[in-house]
């Protein structure tokens, strides 16, 4: 397979674009016949999978970046195919945002794209970040980026394979206060730190429904594509609310209130233990249910806290971190102005501490920035697949404990639980035909 | 119906109670599967509570459940959830049961019982799923090629390479996955000679781009002799996607003759490349690497000499620093500012020296610069020349020196301060001085304690010191010197009385309320009232404290708020607390025609952020009468209509779905 063949297209809708203001004048690699290797002087083509509300928020984010054109987007709703459309034909002043309604279409012939923005509902996200990345596009996908360990390997496997750039959207890991909170762990403000405290989402549970909403007429293929929005998961019958986002807390769809916030600040706690290649090793069973309170113990004896919080007295925002060592703690979420800590005096050090981790980690302080960067320089992400693979590794152990009721022991090293044939079960999930990867 | 039926119906209603699981539990009790199993078998079991039963046995199926659930493999409804309930029973029968069906089934069935022996890796398939790497279903083909790199043995590898010629175009993109899979168990197997012969035939194809630098990236890792030799060929190449997948290749091929290879070909490259080499360099950590980074950084593209002051950074080689301070002073902006950040970042003393010589050369602008890298670098040896600034004739440098000192220093320097702010020449040295103890304060280890020695100083200095000096004690509170700041409220000094009270209102905390409403309440001058009321309104609005307090002085308040914009300030305040008890108090001013659209903005504010996200609210029920007294109340149609709405999501409960 060559990969020259859409230059034909790719000419005229350079044509048509080139003449408009608000189109960047950089052009484009696949000109020059480097499709998924984009230059650092030059644009970067981006499309869309699956953008609804949140994906419009990442996008809104991505758009105005200089070095990015979004000329695509591809969904099985059509009314969200055409919102992404309008938003962008809006932005750019033309008509040219094409639409696309099955993945394989889009993915087999857009070779012009660079990069995709995957913000699909959790069952789709490691489905898409492995279809887009074999074709040859980088990733930034939503989180919780994989539903299962399984679904997790395959998303590290397929990158290092395609040497994919890939980007989990855990933002906070570019964002001041959080990082500002993980360099006082890092540089041993904190002293030995003992316990690291994550929130979970306080509204859901971890057990999940396994009933189906009741059967409604389905729509015509254009406007739902019903077998698409199920992708991998088991068949069921067509239900709107499934589609506008009533797919939480069923457990063929979701990850839980575990899922749901400690796919954020588990992988928040793991970058600043310096523990991101890894999970803990030990899970004990609470319960509750919702796994409030529960201990997860990492090799090295430090406890991660899973902290529902119902009453704010930890945080008063969400996706909170607490990180606590014998020389004091610091505290953060989402809505302070600056981290709660111990010691006020560490506050005069903050943006010497953020300045030197962008420099030594050259990662800005704009989660989409660090992707769009590593697009370019085929650095690796700061939510790179394997950090994003272990950190989801621990929400799903925390998941099957809470699942299977009592406690267990994950061995990270072979990605298995120590002699626990019952729970090693729930480590993958049979794919549907034909989403099978 | 007849009886024999309405019997069956019973059993299977009977069975389905028992053995498939209620709505929000994901596991079923032990001993369960042989009920999954009649569930699987029965005519009048739905479909849905046979795809339920197939959830349960993929987590506690045995022997017994694999027969049955491989007779429904073939099944178009039924086919995905019995593999669901096989594909993890780690019983090697069921290898066995899907090598069976892959000569029963078909179509999209096929394609899943093909994924199904993949994800197992049953090498004893591979005779087997040979001949589907052919099959004109491109699907199948496809889903063979990738099982049979899930496989990923020497027969497997060889299979695919020999029908790889002959793959029809759609799956093609699924036959080179399947031979990365097949190169990647072989090297983990040890075997990377083969391993290395897939990634050259890979790397020799006609592929989209992703393959061929992949294979390029494989080629030159797997190799265990050759792969440096391979990369400098490669970083030669005129194809982009080449060169880029060799420099990506090199941050995981450790060594110093990679690193000079990156280095000796940079020179001879466009910028795109150069920059794509320099940030390689920076990554890979080889401080080999740092004269080729300086050369790069002195002369050439702009893009090129900020990677190249981007990576030297990342080195952190003190060797850079000369280099960073001679840039300072480069006629491109961009890279003065590079050079800039580098030496704000730059870790080590050598760097520090740097700064601190910076310093010492006498010159404004350069100490201005100098002061700024010192407060980033957080230089606490700086100490004594900050002080020497801090008494500059040049009053930018002396003002931010000042405030360097208290950035930097803590109680310890507060004696320097305190005789800084003595002999302050301007407002602005005076406004200097006052931040830098504040923050030296602040960092104090009793940060009270040294409040509580400024309020003693207060009777001791001139007016306008005595004023700055109020400002630091407020900003830090404590018992005994809010009781110095009192006192100083019935001085006789005009000045000094009206900083005492502003004081108060500055307060850290709300112990100062107290203090203000009494006087408040007290005065009878018009004039001081005001002055009260707004101190105390001021503190409601930023003191530190809790939800009740600051809902208390609100309360507190009403009685003394007389003036339009201090409700509106009050209203203000109350807008912000999240209580449904903040809404009881502002319903009052809805009937005051002054303020009347405020409080209806205050009140529906609140309940909005009370009722946010999906619900369940704690406090719905409370916001319901609130909410009905604002629609009765407001003249606002656009408030009318958020309250309406917030009504109604508040009687029920939750936001509707």
């Amino acid at each position: 397979m060559s990969d020259k063949k859409p230059h034909l297209s790719r000419r005229a809708f350079l044509g048509r674009t080139a003449a408009l203001a608000a189109v960047p004048a950089l052009v484009p690699a696949s000109v020059f016949g480097r499709d998924g290797a984009v230059p650092p002087s030059e644009r970067i083509i981006l499309g869309g999978i699956g953008i609804g509300n949140r994906g419009t928020h990442d996008l809104n984010w991505m758009l105005p970046e200089k070095d990015v054109q979004f000329v695509a987007t591809c969904d099985p709703q059509k009314q969200r195919r055409e919102k992404v459309k309008a938003l962008v034909d809006t932005r750019y002043g033309n008509g040219d945002c094409k639409v696309y309604a099955d993945i394989r279409e889009f993915l087999a012939t857009r070779t012009d794209i660079d990069a995709v923005l995957s913000t699909t509902g959790d069952r789709w996200h490691a489905m898409a970040a492995v279809l887009a990345m074999r074709a040859g596009k980088d990733v930034y996908s939503e989180k919780p980026s994989a539903m299962t360990f399984a679904e997790g390997q395959a998303v590290v496997a397929t990158a290092q394979r395609y040497r994919r750039v890939y980007q989990s959207g855990i933002q906070r890991l570019s964002e001041g206060n959080f990082t500002f909170a993980n360099e006082l762990l890092r540089l041993g403000y904190l002293g030995k730190i003992h316990t690291v405290r994550a929130h979970i989402a306080p509204w859901d549970a971890a057990e999940m429904r396994h009933d189906w909403l009741p059967e409604q007429p389905l729509p015509p293929k254009e406007e739902v594509d019903w077998d698409a929005w199920l992708g991998p998961c088991p068949w069921r019958p067509y239900n709107a609310a499934y589609c506008s986002g009533s797919w939480r807390n069923h457990y063929d769809f979701h990850t839980s209130c575990i899922g749901e916030w400690g796919a954020h600040t588990f992988a928040q706690c793991q970058v600043a233990l310096g523990l991101w290649e890894t999970s803990p090793v030990e899970y004990k069973y609470v319960n509750n249910d919702s796994g409030d309170g529960m201990v997860a113990t990492f090799a090295n004896g430090i406890k991660l806290v899973l902290e529902r919080d119902m009453d704010k007295k930890i945080w008063h925002g969400s996706c909170g971190v607490r990180y606590e060592g014998t020389e004091g703690w610091v505290a953060i979420a989402d809505g302070y102005s600056k981290p709660e800590v111990s010691n006020p005096a560490w506050m005069a050090d903050f943006k010497k501490l953020v300045d030197d981790y962008c420099a030594r980690t050259q990662r800005p302080m704009s989660h989409v920035r660090n992707f769009l960067d590593c697009v370019k320089s085929r650095r690796q992400t700061v939510a790179n697949p394997v950090m994003m693979h272990r950190s989801m590794s621990t929400v799903h152990a925390a998941n099957i404990c809470m699942w299977l009721k009592r406690d267990m022991k994950l061995d990270p090293a072979k990605e298995e639980f120590v002699n626990d044939v019952e729970a090693n079960r729930f480590r993958s999930r049979a794919m549907r035909e034909p989403w099978v990867i | 119906m007849s009886k024999t039926r309405m019997h069956l119906v019973m059993i299977v209603a009977l069975l389905l109670t028992s053995a498939v699981p209620m709505v929000a539990q994901t596991v079923a009790s032990q001993g369960d599967e042989a009920k999954l199993i009649a569930v699987l078998k029965s005519s009048e079991a739905s479909r849905q509570d046979k795809i339920a039963a197939c959830r349960q046995l993929a987590i506690m199926g045995g022997k017994d459940s694999i027969a049955p659930l491989a007779a429904l493999l073939g099944s178009e409804d039924l086919s995905h959830n019995a593999r669901y309930a096989l594909e993890p029973n780690p019983d090697p029968a069921v290898d066995a049961a899907f090598r069976s069906a892959l000569g029963k089934v078909r179509g999209l069935p096929l394609v899943g019982v093909i994924g199904s022996i993949g994800v197992r890796r049953d090498a004893q398939a591979v005779g087997a799923l040979t001949k589907f790497l052919s099959d004109s279903d491109v699907v199948v083909a496809q889903a063979a090629a990738r099982a049979m790199g899930k496989i990923g043995t020497t027969e497997a590898a060889q299979a695919l390479q020999a029908a790889l010629p002959q793959a029809p175009a759609a799956a093609k993109l699924d036959f080179c996955e399947g031979l990365f899979r097949c190169a990647e168990a072989l090297a983990a197997a040890d075997q990377k000679e083969q391993a290395v012969a897939i990634y050259d035939e890979l790397l020799k194809l006609d592929a989209a781009h992703q393959v061929r630098g992949g294979a390029l990236r494989g080629a030159i890792l797997t190799r265990a002799r050759g792969g440096p030799k391979l990369l400098r060929q490669y970083l030669r190449s005129d194809d982009y996607i080449l060169f880029s997948a060799a420099v990506q290749a090199s941050r995981d091929l450790p060594g110093d003759r990679v690193t000079k290879a990156l280095a000796n070909e940079m020179g001879n490259l466009p910028a795109d490349n150069q920059v794509l080499i320099i940030q390689a360099l920076g990554c890979r950590g080889d401080k080999a690497a740092v004269p080729a980074l300086l050369d790069a950084a002195r002369t050439g593209p702009t893009p090129v000499r900020v990677a190249a002051l981007q990576a030297v950074t990342e080195l952190g080689d003190a060797a850079a620093v000369p280099v960073f301070v001679q840039l300072l002073d480069d006629s491109t902006a961009e890279i003065a500012q590079a050079a800039q950040a580098s030496l704000a970042t730059m870790p080590g003393r050598e760097a520090d020296g740097a700064v601190m010589q910076m310093f010492q050369s006498g010159e404004p602008d350069k100490q201005r610069l100098a002061l700024d890298l010192m407060s980033r670098r957080r230089i606490k040896d700086s100490m004594p020349a900050l002080q020497q600034a801090a008494r500059s004739a040049d009053a930018r440098t002396r003002q931010e020196a000042m405030k360097m000192i208290g950035d930097l220093g803590g109680a310890d320097q507060l004696p320097t301060l305190l005789e800084l702010l003595d002999g302050a020449q301007s407002p602005q040295d005076l406004t200097a001085a006052e931040q830098a103890i504040t923050a030296a304060c602040t960092k104090a280890k009793d940060p009270l304690a040294q409040a509580e020695k400024l309020a003693g100083r207060l009777s001791q200095v001139k007016p306008a010191q005595q004023t700055a000096l109020l400002r630091v004690v407020a900003a830090i509170g404590g018992p005994n010197s809010l009781k110095t700041v009192r006192a100083l409220v019935d001085s006789s000094n005009a000045e000094v009385r009206s900083a005492a009270i502003r004081a108060l209102g500055s307060w850290r905390t709300a112990d100062a309320a107290p203090d203000l409403l009494a006087l408040a309440r007290k005065t009878s001058d018009s004039a001081e009232k005001t002055l009260f009321v707004r101190s105390y309104l001021d503190l409601a609005a930023r003191g530190d404290m809790t939800l009740e307090q600051r809902l208390d002085m609100c309360q507190q308040a009403g009685s003394l708020v007389q003036r339009i914009n201090e409700k509106r300030q009050l209203l203000g305040i109350l807008g912000k607390i999240d209580s449904p008890e903040a809404m009881n108090v502002i319903l009052p001013y809805l009937r005051d025609a002054e303020v009347q659209q405020e409080a209806g903005i205050a009140a529906v504010t609140i309940a909005e952020r009370l009722m946010r996200g999906r619900g369940p609210w704690p406090y719905a029920a409370e916001l319901v009468e609130p909410l009905e007294k604002v629609i009765q109340a407001t003249t606002n149609d656009q408030i009318a209509k958020r309250a309406r709405t917030l009504l109604q999501q508040a009687k029920e409960g939750r936001r509707k779905k």
